[in-house]
């Protein structure tokens, strides 16, 4: 059995605002439990993927290190306060320069990690700069979700070109954003390889979800 | 919360099926499953990519193609009843089109085996999920149960199995096009494959489907000229020889439990897909190449040479000669006499912990089994199988080499040696050895024209001792064997 499988690196960067508290939070809160089972179930993703989540509002945390499927354990989620997305894309930088496995000599590197962001809001802190910075220097293919129409997704088209709109921030589109997420993550655990510098092949966004062009 | 969708199939008929948000979904399709779970509907990803060749394709590998059906009924050429009932087995075949809500196909599901049931890991809820094979293969498999793991003679049994299902695809000019481990569905516990996926088959005469391809699986040419322009001359696209690659990968994973190029070398540090790239396209390199040992893991205890030297020679034409020049691939033809002369070879470990339980004598004055260490420690008994050369009465040549223990069957291709195992032949049991008050007989339940060491008939019911040197005529028309027996003494 080999030893020499990469990593999957999976970040989920996820708003905890003020706004996303009630049924928002508890929805994310079974999304991300589904999420796990899901992964779990495929033998691709459990091998490659590793999972950890950073959850910002008033300032940013991640509340899970980068951790194998298997040891996943899920946050405790509580919502309040504003929407510090600058800090979340400032730890995310600094979780990946920290967490992620270079290739060197005598090392295989990690897989360029995938990164989710969850917002419902507008960021309250300064974000320009750890945004253009994540854009141009590509440390991660990120899609990010403007979860119902208070989310400004001008914001985060500068953050990457992959914008999925939600149309409002009910229970059963976050569970469709969750499984969406999960079935990325499946198809690009498998198709993992070949074109070095291709795009990310992503599974069609789920009903009464727009690419933002 | 599921509604019914409702697919209307070519021939008029319309079949119910459960639509689920977030469906099981493939590189090409997703798929789902009947109200019953009888048979499954899936439709393309991309439905722009179906295009009047697509569909060519698909009615072809429905029809005239298929060996899951016998010739009378529409299928393929030469398929017969016995043969259509054993492919039908083998492949999850395609049996419509669906012409709407739109262009799909509906097959088969599969046999309850190919899916995990209750107590299949302590660890995971995997009742009702697919067995992949690298559920298997990878480190997954430390999170099944023991029970599912299968041993060394049940994955040694799907690698033929497959083995015969890809030769039977390549025998008709068909090519599977996206062999890998998400693709063929295992059951160690009972030893059974099943191929899916038919639909992306390489059909003659029809332009070839647009198969991305699964990592680890695709041929090294491919991968190396995937960026070129598709009409290029250089580009490589997968057919019969790509699906040599990819046989060969999944049959060292049933046999060892690793892939045989994923190994230490480092071929880039610029990044961990470009490194991916190199190691598994161009500069590709079998993790044990006995002239670069560059890709070889440090701890390697079970070899290609502990398969026995058929195998090993297999697999060094496979990841060695072929690896880079698709030509010198082994067919499937040669893998499956490879893995047969394998078969025959078998012996229980006799540790009763043993975690494999069988493994391949290579040598019958060393019988050791590799997974444990174990020595045998009963008599080693050996049957050389030798056939009559045509036209030359008397002169024998070694046709098969059988190791027997207690309860070993022998079959006619044993006792004919012009009889080839495949899904044609006679499985009924012709004779069996069997261990008496330390003497070793062989006991003869079905063959006709057996003959005795001393040339008398032995009939059905009647055994004749096996001694070392004991040689007689398993069969004695023409096409009947002579049977040679050596006896290593065990230490018991």
């Amino acid at each position: 059995m080999s030893d020499f499988s990469r990593r999957l690196p999976v970040y989920l960067l996820l708003d905890v605002s003020g706004s996303m508290a009630g049924d928002p939070i508890e929805a994310v809160r079974h999304g991300v439990k589904a999420l796990i089972s899901e992964l779990r179930s495929d033998p691709q993703a459990l091998e490659t993927a590793y999972l950890s989540v950073i959850t910002f509002n008033s300032t940013a945390r991640q509340v899970c290190p980068l951790t194998e499927l298997m040891l996943f354990r899920e946050p405790t989620l509580n919502a309040g306060g504003p929407t510090a997305l600058g800090a979340a894309l400032r730890l995310l930088t600094d979780c990946i320069k920290n967490e992620v496995r270079k290739s060197t000599e005598t090392q295989k590197g990690d897989w360029k990690p995938l990164v989710f962001i969850l917002t419902d809001g507008v960021p309250t802190d300064e974000w320009r700069e750890a945004a253009a910075m994540l854009k141009s220097a590509k440390p991660a293919n990120i899609i990010a979700c403007a979860a119902g129409s208070c989310a400004d997704t001008s914001v985060l088209k500068e953050i990457t070109d992959n914008v999925l709109l939600m149309n409002n921030l009910s229970a059963g589109d976050l569970a469709q954003f969750f499984a969406w997420v999960s079935s990325s993550v499946k198809l690009s655990s498998k198709s993992l390889d070949s074109k070095p510098g291709a795009g990310i092949e992503l599974p069609p966004p789920p009903q009464g979800f727009v690419i933002v062009p | 919360m599921n509604r019914i969708g409702e697919a209307i199939l070519a021939s008029g008929r319309k079949l119910p099926y459960v639509i689920t948000d977030n469906p099981p979904r493939g590189g090409m399709k997703y798929t789902y499953f009947a109200p019953d779970k009888s048979y499954v509907v899936q439709f393309f990803n991309d439905p722009s990519k179906v295009d009047a060749n697509m569909r060519r394709r698909i009615e072809a590998i429905i029809s005239k193609y298929n060996p899951t059906i016998p010739e009378s009924r529409g299928g393929a050429l030469g398929t017969d009843e016995k043969r259509a009932a054993y492919f039908e087995k083998r492949f999850c075949w395609p049996t419509d089109i669906v012409v709407s809500p739109e262009f799909g196909l509906v097959s088969p599901s599969y046999p309850s085996d190919f899916f995990f049931g209750e107590g299949a890991s302590d660890y995971l809820e995997l009742k009702g999920k697919d067995k992949k094979s690298n559920w298997f293969t990878s480190r997954n498999r430390r999170f099944l149960n023991k029970s599912e793991l299968g041993d060394f003679r049940s994955m040694l049994q799907m690698s033929l199995l497959l083995t015969r299902s890809i030769r039977r695809l390549h025998q008709a000019g068909l090519a599977h096009s996206d062999l890998s481990n998400n693709n063929v569905l295992i059951d160690p516990r009972s030893g059974n494959c099943v191929v899916i996926d038919i639909d992306s088959l390489v059909v003659p005469g029809i332009f070839p489907p647009e198969v991305a391809g699964t990592r680890g699986y695709i041929a090294p040419e491919v991968l190396a000229t995937m960026e070129l322009d598709k009409n290029d001359p250089n580009r490589r696209i997968p057919g019969s020889e790509t699906d040599l690659h990819a046989l060969a990968v999944l049959i060292y994973e049933y046999l060892l439990l690793r892939h045989p190029l994923i190994g230490p070398k480092i071929f880039s540090t610029e990044s961990a897909e470009k490194d991916d790239f190199l190691a598994l396209g161009p500069e590709a390199l079998f993790i044990e190449n006995p002239n670069d040992r560059s890709n070889r893991p440090e701890n390697l205890d079970v070899t290609i040479s502990d398969l026995g030297s058929d195998l090993e020679a297999l697999f060094l034409r496979a990841f060695v000669d072929g690896l880079h020049a698709p030509e010198l691939r082994p067919t499937a033809m040669e893998w499956e006499r490879g893995l047969i002369k394998a078969w025959d070879m078998l012996h229980r470990c006799e540790n009763p912990n043993c975690d494999e339980k069988w493994f391949i004598v290579r040598d019958v004055n060393e019988p050791i089994c590799p997974f444990c260490g174990t020595r045998v420690k009963s008599d080693i008994v050996q049957l050389s199988v030798y056939s009559q050369s045509r036209g030359r009465k008397g002169q024998w040549r070694p046709h098969s080499t059988l190791i027997a223990e207690n309860n070993t069957p022998v079959f006619k291709w044993h006792t004919h040696t012009d009889i080839f195992p495949d899904e044609k032949a006679d499985t009924e049991l012709e004779a069996y050895v069997c261990s008496h008050e330390n003497s070793w007989y062989l006991i003869n339940s079905h063959a006709s024209g057996m003959m005795s060491p001393m040339g008398s008939p032995v009939p059905a019911g009647k055994a004749i001792k096996l001694s070392d040197g004991t040689m007689f005529r398993a069969c004695r028309e023409d096409n009947g064997s002579l049977i040679k027996v050596s006896i290593v003494k065990g230490m018991k």
